[in-house]
């Protein structure tokens, strides 16, 4: 195969003096990537070095310049951090390096469901399952209180909406033109029962859309009602995470749906002065919310995967090395120092884990439920077709976006239309 | 220049105040965000309330010093370098313009004007996918290169202009005494050529270092992406987390050269700008 | 985007002279060779052969250089705008003809994109044109003592980044970190709710006011050149006259510009037209602000459709060639009217 000859003639150039080292392409993290990969380094006791340089901050910009580089054949990827939704686009054209089956069976042990799926295409695993993201609801008791809510039995976006009215409050979702989007309109696809794509592994020109279903409707009521009713504030249709976030600790901050770093920066903020003790002790979280009431939510599922690229001449090194990062003691670690949950389901029982994040186990649960996003190689497109058709929220429409999205979509996965 | 009047007077420090507010105020607001804590950031505040050089630490010694200190390095490189090879190149072509008389000059000429017009977009995709196929891709080389479309044909332009005042008798004085073109160019017209050459320089430079799309498109490691790229890569304590204050901060970072440049040489860059025309 | 703003200035120095043409210093070596006396035919041949052989040593490299940076690029596009081809699939590469071209056409995208692309060209060169002329005015007539400082403040924007710009009126606008919604909120249509970003028309306005602010200094430097080359008896003898400061302006100054003017009003609008820079870092294109120079971007390096992105960017080239072809068309007949007045 041609990819293995360029990629065995480029090792044989790479007979530097001392250990091999290798480049590991995380995504910005508070430093904790960086010191794992010192840590892996002392480990491996001269077998190799890894070196770390950092990817942008946004995920659809770190795929961009991953598949970019692996499309040119880069011998210089071994290690990347990958978000899983774009992993297959870099796993179909065989640019990731196939696991070997017993790091896969050491791996895949005792890790979350909606990890393992993350990591698999067409019923391989093809990376390493490294930390879990999962988004929680997030609430001011005193709101919930006053709204009347029971916040220890599984709550529903139409009583959140309610509560927002009655309390006069804000909710605090991602409406930005961005990835964050796709992740709201998928969870809430999902958690009504369908499915954004059917038929994640079809070819570009067969690929059957699910949101002109009763769920994709569902959706696109919650989120239509949402933005057309102000309720996520006149910020909506910019916000990201760390915007809701803003408007969650400000006065008429309700509930919000956000990934656990918000637990983190929420308690730098109190120390930084930032932020009253008093809102931090307000705030409590549960599941996500569901979209049908007495149907179990399926919670956005997002975190990093390790990847080893096929071109990389020292692959079984990086096989080894990426073990040594997704080791579960170093998942704990990093979870507390960096905020980013585990993807083992052991590290979750972490006496320090559970110290620093009360709501450990709501994540390990939420992570059980979770639904990742699609698993296509044109996630890409689908995404970006979706937040084209569906943002800004005030404009979703329940009998008019579902069908806007899907003949979109077809038409670009067949080089008919732009996006 | 008649002495003003009061009002005259009155009129023009107004007028200044109103020139100053609009070329500095901008720089004033990024400026004044570098030095906001990060719990300030949000109040919608102007000035920050309690000052912190936090944002500062974080970039040069701090967490995003190795993200900011090579782009920083890699940016006064590679402009420095294309401007450098971009004015030699123009120099030579820009004597032969101002000086000589050969076929195809206006072809030098248009051609120089076509590619300062052409836009940088349309290039950008081949170039990727040239460069990734030579092992360009993510290099000086691979930087310098495209931004040769960028600060060459101005270069040329402006020397031109500025070779055209060269007193024309010096060179054919020189000529006279024996010396061939190349010697009447080197000794004759050269030192009086140089502060024109600075000043091109200076402009060439400034084009380079604000290039943004050649930054994003053909780099991907800190071996060679630009400032203005870096600046897209900034965290803050997570990845959800806006990293507002370390790009003010080190938007003010490579702000400050420019700032001195223009104050040390605003005449020089003015004359380089309007040259050709003023003294047509 | 500026790294574009620059070049521009290319033109300033040269075409910018009431000649503006570039051809004229040949003439005039011509002449001037004439009047030299009486010369062998064959002597002035070798001479001129030489004369030629240099010139072409010297300006050959450049010349090279411009090409290979552009000429072949835009070469390769051309020819990789007529497959089907995708990096992540790099075994699927198909050729389809003009099928791209006929996809970037039909598709509203591309008309939208060229909407707003021309929207934000036309605006800011109006706008520019007289802000630019204002402060050109401004820094020809100002005062010895406030002269450097006028021309060091107007330089101050022209040499920022222009990313660096766009962050800053960014985070001036922005709904969470911005100033501008409580300094103005005594502004009808601005309050605290105001989310600049959030909507096309707002979003436009700040777009437009960064890209103004930055390459505006540009223009007022083309615009002061122009301003120099007015004759200062003409104007002196219309104060004679009795005329007004407006009737000066109109009926001396400005008509004794137009080439200065022309030029400026070119080179901006072709900058204007491949704006980017501001786009990405403020809306990345949403709300309806996606310019075309984005669409290319996100086409070939976002989604790596290099088949689609080059077709959308030969056409941005082919757009970029029809406006200087009409402008210069307009220029010529402009220059050859200023030259019939002298």
């Amino acid at each position: 195969m041609l990819v293995l000859a360029s990629a065995g003639v480029v090792g044989a150039c790479g007979g530097e003096s001392g250990p091999p080292t290798l480049t590991w392409y995380t995504n910005p993290d508070d430093g904790g990537q960086a010191r794992i990969a010192e840590e892996c380094t002392q480990e491996a006791d001269g077998a190799y070095e890894i070196e770390v340089s950092v990817l942008p901050r946004d995920a659809s910009a770190q795929r961009e310049q991953l598949a970019r580089r692996l499309a040119a054949r880069d011998a210089s990827i071994d290690l990347m951090s990958l978000d899983p939704p774009f992993i297959p686009e870099l796993a179909e054209p065989g640019f990731l390096a196939p696991v070997p089956q017993d790091v896969a069976d050491r791996v895949s042990e005792g890790v979350v469901d909606g990890a393992l799926v993350g990591a698999t295409w067409r019923d391989e695993l093809v990376t390493l399952p490294f930390w879990a993201n999962t988004q929680l609801l997030w609430f001011r008791t005193s709101v919930a209180e006053g709204a009347g809510l029971d916040m220890s039995a599984p709550v529903t976006w139409d009583q959140l909406i309610e509560a927002a009215t009655t309390q006069d409050a804000y909710l605090g979702v991602q409406g930005t033109k961005a990835e964050s989007l796709t992740v709201w309109v998928n969870a809430l696809v999902e958690s009504a029962g369908g499915h954004v794509i059917e038929d994640p592994e079809a070819e570009a020109d067969d690929v059957a859309l699910g949101l002109e279903s009763e769920a994709g409707q569902e959706a696109a009521r919650i989120i239509g009602e949402i933005g057309s009713e102000g309720l996520g504030g006149p910020g909506l249709p910019t916000a990201d995470e760390n915007a809701s976030l803003t408007l969650f600790q400000g006065d008429r901050g309700s509930f919000m749906v956000n990934w656990p770093f918000v637990w983190r920066a929420m308690n730098a903020a109190v120390e930084d002065g930032a932020l009253d003790q008093a809102v931090l002790d307000d705030i409590g979280w549960a599941l996500y919310p569901q979209v049908l009431e007495g149907s179990e939510s399926r919670p956005p599922y997002g975190g990093i995967n390790i990847g080893v690229g096929a071109f990389s001449p020292d692959v079984d090194l990086a096989y080894q090395a990426a073990e040594c990062i997704v080791d579960p003691a170093k998942q704990a670690e990093y979870f507390v120092s960096d905020g980013n949950p585990p993807a083992a389901s052991a590290a979750y029982d972490d006496p320090e884990v559970q110290e620093a994040f009360p709501m450990a186990d709501v994540i390990r649960q939420s992570l059980e439920q979770a639904a990742p996003r699609p698993q296509t190689p044109y996630y890409n497109e689908v995404s970006t077709g979706l937040q084209e058709t569906w943002h800004p929220p005030s404009a979703v429409d329940p009998d008019a976006s579902p069908g806007r999205a899907t003949d979109l979509i077809i038409a670009v996965l067949r080089g008919e239309s732009l996006l | 220049m008649s002495t003003l009047t009061g009002r005259q007077k009155a009129g023009w420090a107004v007028i200044t105040v109103l020139v100053l507010v609009y070329a500095l105020f901008p720089v004033a607001a990024i400026a004044a965000t570098s030095f906001k804590r990060p719990s300030e950031l949000n109040q919608g505040t102007f000035l920050p309330q309690s000052p912190t050089t936090a944002n500062y630490e974080q970039i040069l010694v701090g967490g995003a010093q190795e993200l900011f200190l090579s782009a920083l390095r890699n940016s006064i490189g590679i402009s420095l370098i294309a401007t450098a090879v971009a004015v030699v190149l123009a120099t030579l072509a820009a004597y032969a313009i101002a000086r000589l008389d050969f076929p195809g000059k206006r072809l030098v000429l248009t051609t120089a004007l076509g590619v300062s017009i052409f836009p940088v977009i349309s290039i950008v995709t081949p170039l990727f996918n040239l460069w990734r196929s030579i092992g360009l891709y993510d290099t000086w080389l691979g930087l310098i290169i495209p931004y040769l479309s960028l600060t060459l044909p101005i270069s040329i332009w402006t020397l031109a202009a500025f070779f055209r005042q060269i007193p024309w008798e010096l060179e054919q004085a020189a000529q006279v005494d024996g010396a061939t073109s190349w010697q009447a160019f080197r000794k004759a017209i050269v030192p009086l050529a140089a502060p024109g050459v600075f000043t091109t320089a200076l402009i060439a430079f400034f084009i380079a270092w604000n290039d943004f799309v050649y930054g994003i498109s053909l780099t991907s490691t800190e071996a060679a992406r630009p400032v203005p790229a870096a600046l897209a890569f900034f965290t803050g304590a997570s990845q959800f987390e806006e990293p507002t204050g370390s790009i003010s901060a080190a938007a003010v970072v490579v702000t400050v050269p420019v700032v001195v440049l223009v104050l040390l040489f605003q005449r020089q860059i003015v004359s380089g700008l309007t040259q050709g025309a003023v003294k047509g | 985007m500026t790294a574009a703003s620059t070049p521009a200035g290319v033109g300033a120095p040269g075409s910018g002279k009431p000649s503006g043409q570039p051809g004229r210093t040949a003439q005039e070596e011509r002449a001037h060779r004439a009047r030299g006396g009486p010369r062998q035919d064959a002597e002035r041949s070798d001479r001129a052969r030489a004369e030629a052989r240099l010139g072409w040593y010297l300006a050959g490299p450049a010349f090279v250089v411009m090409l290979a940076v552009t000429a072949y690029p835009i070469l390769q596009a051309v020819y990789e705008s007529l497959f089907r081809f995708r990096l992540t699939a790099p075994d699927e590469r198909e050729f389809v003809g003009l099928e791209n071209y006929a996809t970037v056409l039909s598709d509203r995208v591309w008309w939208a994109d060229l909407g707003v692309t021309a929207f934000i060209t036309l605006v800011t060169v109006l706008v520019e044109l007289v802000l630019g002329f204002a402060l050109a005015l401004v820094m020809h007539r100002a005062v010895t003592q406030l002269r450097g400082l006028l021309r060091t403040a107007i330089l101050v924007p022209y040499g920022i980044i222009t990313v660096v710009s766009a962050f800053a009126w960014f985070y001036a606008f922005d709904i969470n970190s911005g100033f501008v919604n409580s300094w103005f909120s005594w502004v009808p249509g601005i309050d605290e709710d105001l989310n600049w970003f959030a909507g096309q028309g707002t979003s436009l306005v700040v777009i437009i006011a960064s890209e103004i602010w930055k390459t505006t200094p540009f223009i007022s430097l083309l615009l002061l050149a122009g301003l120099a080359q007015v004759p200062t008896e003409l104007e002196e003898a219309a104060e004679v006259d009795g005329a007004t400061w407006w009737q000066r302006l109109r009926r001396v100054v400005i008509p004794n510009m137009k080439a200065a003017i022309m030029v400026a009003v070119l080179f901006r609008a072709l900058d204007a037209f491949r704006i980017f820079d501001n786009v990405f870092i403020m809306t990345n294109g949403a709300n309806g602000t996606e310019v075309l120079s984005l669409l290319a971007y996100r086409t070939s390096i976002g989604r790596l459709e290099i088949g689609l992105g080059s077709a959308i960017s030969v056409l941005l080239f082919v757009c970029v060639i029809a406006i200087c072809f009409v402008a210069i068309k307009l220029f010529k007949v402009d220059l050859a009217g200023a030259r019939g007045e002298k």
